[in-house]
Parts: structure tokens; C-alpha cells; sequence
């Protein structure tokens, strides 16, 4: 079981029918999960756009290669602004440069009610490869990895204190696990 | 410019045509070529055997509406109502527009809102933009969506079970 996801529900135990955002490829389990517990779910895989590591995400014209963010946004669909109560980004921080993190929180929060929670799973330093691992719920309070992954981590791993700074005007909440990966809650 | 025709089932027994009740109503066919029987039962989702066919070389520019199950292998741009029916999208079909139906099946492209009374299940070839909303949904892994769920609470208040479809293959 997940500690952070026992404690996500337990926040949302009074809200029927919470909005949840799904940046990942969509998992029939996470579809049949959600749905029974009321939820309305948002699709947006921004996962498999960075797995896929294709050229339409880099500007190569500058000297300095430039992460194109926005394209990578635009995979999201149209959401109304402070309507979730959960954003499921899984372990897209863990796969983007510097630049486009603080940008992609950014975004995250903008779409997130006040008290909504952004949902991370971060690694730990000495955890180098499953950059490409797939995560659903199996049910609301346990995760599961439909793929494990074996690619490396292209990035360096995202701090605590770096994840604070992400959000300066919420708090957020970590939760270790056995697996040298880092369940994280930023509550706006 | 519409014209009504008699749409044929495939299977069906000689000399018989299908009832009025599953007539559609087409714009401009546009067929080039017949396709063959092989051609067509490859490329093709198994619907009811009373199925109407929009074959691969026809587009549709439209609102089309019917009384009976469709299979979808060309291109629909207009809104689709099969209100009581099972609508099919194959692999090469594309739609852009709503569709409301009791069934709605996709292994082909669609963009717009989808509504069924039953279940919306999503292939793996299947690449759908728009909303969902039914009573059950399934996505096969490797289908492609953007977009929101929204499974629909029956009368009694409960939350229909959302079929799991995990089949890793057609």
C-alpha cells in the first residue's frame, strides 16, 4: 500500500467526484479505479512524448539546444483552470531538464484547485535506470508498474529542497519507499 | 446532394436486402475500386451481422443517423447518432464530430465528444481527441487518448463497473 496515496484519499473523502489529471499512457486499471470511486479523469500522456525522445521536443537551432515545453504541454487536454484536486505526473519530473520542470509545475498548479495535490514518484540518486517505467493504480491506495523500465535516467534527480522551491506558495509531503523512489505531494 | 440507397449486409443471404429500417443516407460515394471480400474482413472489426458499412473510399460530410449497427471504414465528418445501435470504427476509419450511440467501438481515429449508453472501448489502434462519457469505458494498451472519462452513475446512484480490457492484442 502507499502511504502518500492512503493519505491523498483521506484529504478527498469528502469531494464525490474529485477531477484527476493523468500525464501518463493511459492504464485500464487507473481508468477502472478512478471511475469507481467517482472521479472524472483527464488524459494527458507527457510521459510517452518524453519516452519517445523524438526532435520535435528540441530546438537545436540555438547554440544551446532549447527543451520545447510548450509542445510538450500542449499534449495536455483542455482543462479549466483551479478544477482538479489531483494532478498523477508520476515520474515525469525525473525526465525533463531543469528548465522545463519549474515551467511544467507551473502549469500543474495553475490547473489545480486550492488544497489540490500534485502527485510525483522522484528517484533517489543511487536509482539509475526505469526511466521508462509505466505506473498505474491498482487500486486507489496501491501503485503498481505495469512495465518496469530499464532505461537510464537522463537527468539529475530532483532534491527535496528543489522540489520545495517548485512550489513556493504550497508545502509538500514525502514519502519514502523500499524501491529508492520517492513518492512526493505538493499541495497547492 | 442525398440520395438514399440500400445498404447491403455483407454475409447475408442471396437476393435479400436489408430493411428500410437500416437505410443510410450517403453524400458522394466516391468508390474507386470495390474492395474485395479478404480486403474487407481484414480491415474490419466484427460487428452484428445486420451492420451497415461505410467502405474505405466513401466520405461522409454530414449528419448521419440510423437505426442499425454501422462499421465506419472512411472518413465521417459530421455528427453520428445511433442512438439504440453499436457503432464501429475501424482501423482506417476517421471521424471528426460527436457520436452518440448505445455502443461505440474504435480502432481508427476520432476527434470529438463520444457518448454511449453501454460502453466506449478504445483498441489499441485506436487514436481518439474528444470526451468520453458512458457507462463503461475500455482502452486497450497502446491505444492513444487526450482527453476526459466521465463514467456515467445509474439510476441507483452506483458507479458502473469500468470494464478492464487488457488484452495485449486484437
Amino acid at each position: 500500500m502507499s502511504g502518500s496515496l492512503d493519505w491523498l484519499w483521506a484529504r478527498l473523502q469528502e469531494n464525490p467526484n474529485p477531477h484527476v489529471l493523468d500525464c501518463g499512457p493511459i492504464r485500464s486499471p487507473t481508468v477502472a479505479v478512478l471511475a469507481e470511486r467517482g472521479c472524472r479523469l483527464y488524459v494527458g500522456d507527457l510521459l510517452s512524448l518524453v519516452w519517445r525522445a523524438d526532435g520535435m521536443l528540441w530546438d537545436r537551432t540555438p547554440e544551446i539546444p532549447l527543451f520545447r515545453t510548450e509542445r510538450l504541454l500542449s499534449e495536455l487536454p483542455a482543462i479549466r483552470p483551479g478544477s482538479l484536486s489531483v494532478a498523477l505526473c508520476w515520474q515525469l519530473l525525473d525526465l525533463l531538464p531543469c528548465e522545463a520542470r519549474t515551467e511544467v509545475v507551473r502549469r500543474m498548479l495553475l490547473y489545480l484547485k486550492p488544497g489540490g495535490v500534485l502527485f510525483l514518484i522522484l528517484r533517489e540518486p543511487h536509482l539509475t535506470k526505469g526511466a521508462d517505467t509505466v505506473w498505474c493504480l491498482e487500486t486507489l491506495t496501491k501503485l503498481a508498474a505495469r512495465a518496469v523500465g530499464e532505461k537510464p535516467f537522463p537527468y539529475p534527480p530532483l532534491s527535496n529542497r528543489e522540489m520545495q522551491q517548485l512550489i513556493p506558495a504550497g508545502s509538500t509531503k514525502t514519502v519514502l519507499t523500499r524501491t529508492g523512489l520517492r513518492e512526493v505531494l505538493a499541495v497547492k | 446532394m442525398w440520395w438514399e440507397r440500400k445498404a447491403e449486409i455483407p454475409g447475408s443471404r442471396k437476393g435479400e436486402t436489408q430493411p428500410a429500417s437500416s437505410m443510410i443516407r450517403v453524400a458522394t460515394p466516391q468508390r474507386e475500386t470495390p474492395m474485395t471480400d479478404a480486403a474487407l474482413k481484414s480491415s474490419v472489426i466484427p460487428a452484428s451481422n445486420h451492420a451497415s458499412y461505410l467502405s474505405g473510399s466513401l466520405v461522409l460530410r454530414g449528419e448521419l443517423s440510423g437505426k442499425d449497427d454501422l462499421v465506419i471504414e472512411g472518413q465521417v465528418e459530421g455528427p453520428i447518432s445511433l442512438e439504440e445501435h453499436c457503432l464501429t470504427i475501424a482501423a482506417q476509419g476517421q471521424v471528426k464530430s460527436d457520436i452518440t450511440a448505445r455502443q461505440v467501438i474504435i480502432g481508427g481515429s476520432v476527434v470529438g465528444k463520444i457518448s454511449a449508453a453501454e460502453k466506449i472501448e478504445i483498441r489499441k489502434t485506436g487514436h481518439v481527441v474528444g470526451d468520453l462519457k458512458a457507462a463503461g469505458i475500455a482502452i486497450e494498451e497502446g491505444a492513444y487518448f487526450k482527453g476526459s472519462i466521465e463514467v456515467v452513475r445509474d439510476k441507483a446512484g452506483e458507479v458502473p463497473r469500468a470494464a478492464a480490457a487488457s488484452r495485449s492484442a486484437l
